[in-house]
């Protein structure tokens, strides 16, 4: 995966916040996932079906992050979705 | 309950020409129950046991059994599996756990099966606090809160669980055939709440062996992802409903009420486990109203 790439989120993958969670859910397959409110943002914008290169300028002006350190975060929590079926390339 | 059942002549369990949907199997791998689309409503067979068609709408339930197996067999799936499945098609939120009243206020213990949702509910049930439901803990939003319903008033139980816990006087339904569970009927014996009481306490049934009976908060992210867990549902492809279902789900996860439970696994201990949690209920009860008004 690279920050080149659109993901986008299949349609029976849903998300719901708690306190400051949020736990994104694959009700069918029962698969779960739980985000802080970074992440969060992360997967509302990729929601959005903006490419991972613009999501990490959206958090950029958003956040007080390093732009290295939030690609990395940005394309390893990318891989880990998309791993667990709750995004698609 | 809102739902109409009989039970029809038994058939043979007929091929089905789809394949299913969803299905339940046990952690051997043993095939439970199959989940077909029928029409518009569904039909779970129970392979050798029994067939049931449930409405679309989940109002209406028939029984079939297969060859040779008893009614009270049936009647049991029926209580136990079918009914939380057709309530869950109505919209209504039914979560795999038991309930007792304590001081009126309504506490659930929710688990994996054979985690002892049901000997903790009966431990306290013959010590005079009374339960609410052995399984199928059915919720209901009324006025902001929420409400447990009490469900039918039986408990089933393991062999063991029955020679520490039920004395020979207390009246048993039935036996069924698929398992060494029977059902104890409330009575003098097993103290039913017949009321709805408010959801003021929730307990996931931990796994870690310990010593001494041990309760921790949880948050609620993680208790959402337990809840998400243990609810029945008919229909895990009807989008509208599953949106609904973890809108349900994710109002019941914020409230303040959740808490792991690890307990020793010994009938010994449960004389413990039932004062601690019942001091635990009691001690924050101030806390916890302030908190739910």
């Amino acid at each position: 995966m690279n920050l080149s790439d659109k993901v986008s989120i299949p349609t029976q993958v849903m998300a719901r916040t708690v306190g400051d969670e949020t736990v994104i859910l694959d009700l069918a397959s029962g698969t779960y996932f739980g985000l802080d409110p970074v992440g969060a943002r992360i997967w509302a914008l990729m929601g959005e079906g903006a490419m991972l290169a613009e999501i990490c300028a959206t958090m950029l002006e958003e956040y007080d992050v390093q732009r290295d350190q939030l690609e990395t975060d940005v394309l390893r929590l990318a891989e880990e979705l998309c791993a667990k079926g709750l995004i698609r390339l | 309950m809102t739902v109409r059942y009989t039970e029809q002549p038994e058939r043979p369990l007929a091929p089905v020409g789809e394949a299913a949907f969803h299905q339940w199997v046990f952690p051997d791998g043993t095939l439970w129950t199959q989940f077909f689309r029928q029409g518009a409503g569904y039909l779970l067979r129970f392979p050798e046991l029994a067939d049931f068609e449930v409405s679309a709408d989940g109002c209406t339930v028939q029984g079939f059994p297969a060859p040779g197996v008893p009614s009270p067999t049936v009647e049991h799936l029926y209580l136990n599996q079918v009914m939380p499945l057709a309530l869950s098609r109505q919209g209504k939120l039914v979560l795999h756990g038991s309930a007792v009243d304590i001081g009126g206020q309504g506490v659930a213990f929710l688990g994996e099966s054979g985690r002892g949702k049901s000997t903790l509910a009966a431990s306290f049930a013959t010590e005079g606090t009374r339960f609410l439901t052995d399984d199928g803990l059915l919720l209901e939003w009324v006025d902001d809160r929420c409400m447990i319903l009490p469900s039918h008033p039986s408990i089933r139980l393991w062999e063991d669980s029955q020679d520490a816990l039920v004395s020979e006087r207390t009246a048993m339904a039935p036996a069924v055939s698929f398992t060494s569970k029977s059902r104890f009927l409330a009575g003098p014996g097993i103290a039913f709440c017949d009321e709805a009481r408010p959801l003021r306490r929730l307990f996931f049934l931990g796994e870690c062996e310990v010593e001494t009976p041990a309760i921790e908060p949880l948050r609620p992210a993680e208790a959402l992802i337990e809840l998400v867990k243990h609810s029945f549902l008919l229909d895990i492809e009807a989008r509208d409903m599953l949106a609904r279902h973890f809108d349900d789900l994710s109002r019941l996860a914020a409230l303040p009420i959740y808490y792991r439970l690890d307990y020793p696994r010994s009938y010994a201990a449960l004389p413990a486990v039932r004062e601690a949690v019942i001091r635990h209920v009691l001690e924050q009860k101030e806390s916890i109203e302030h908190e739910l008004v």
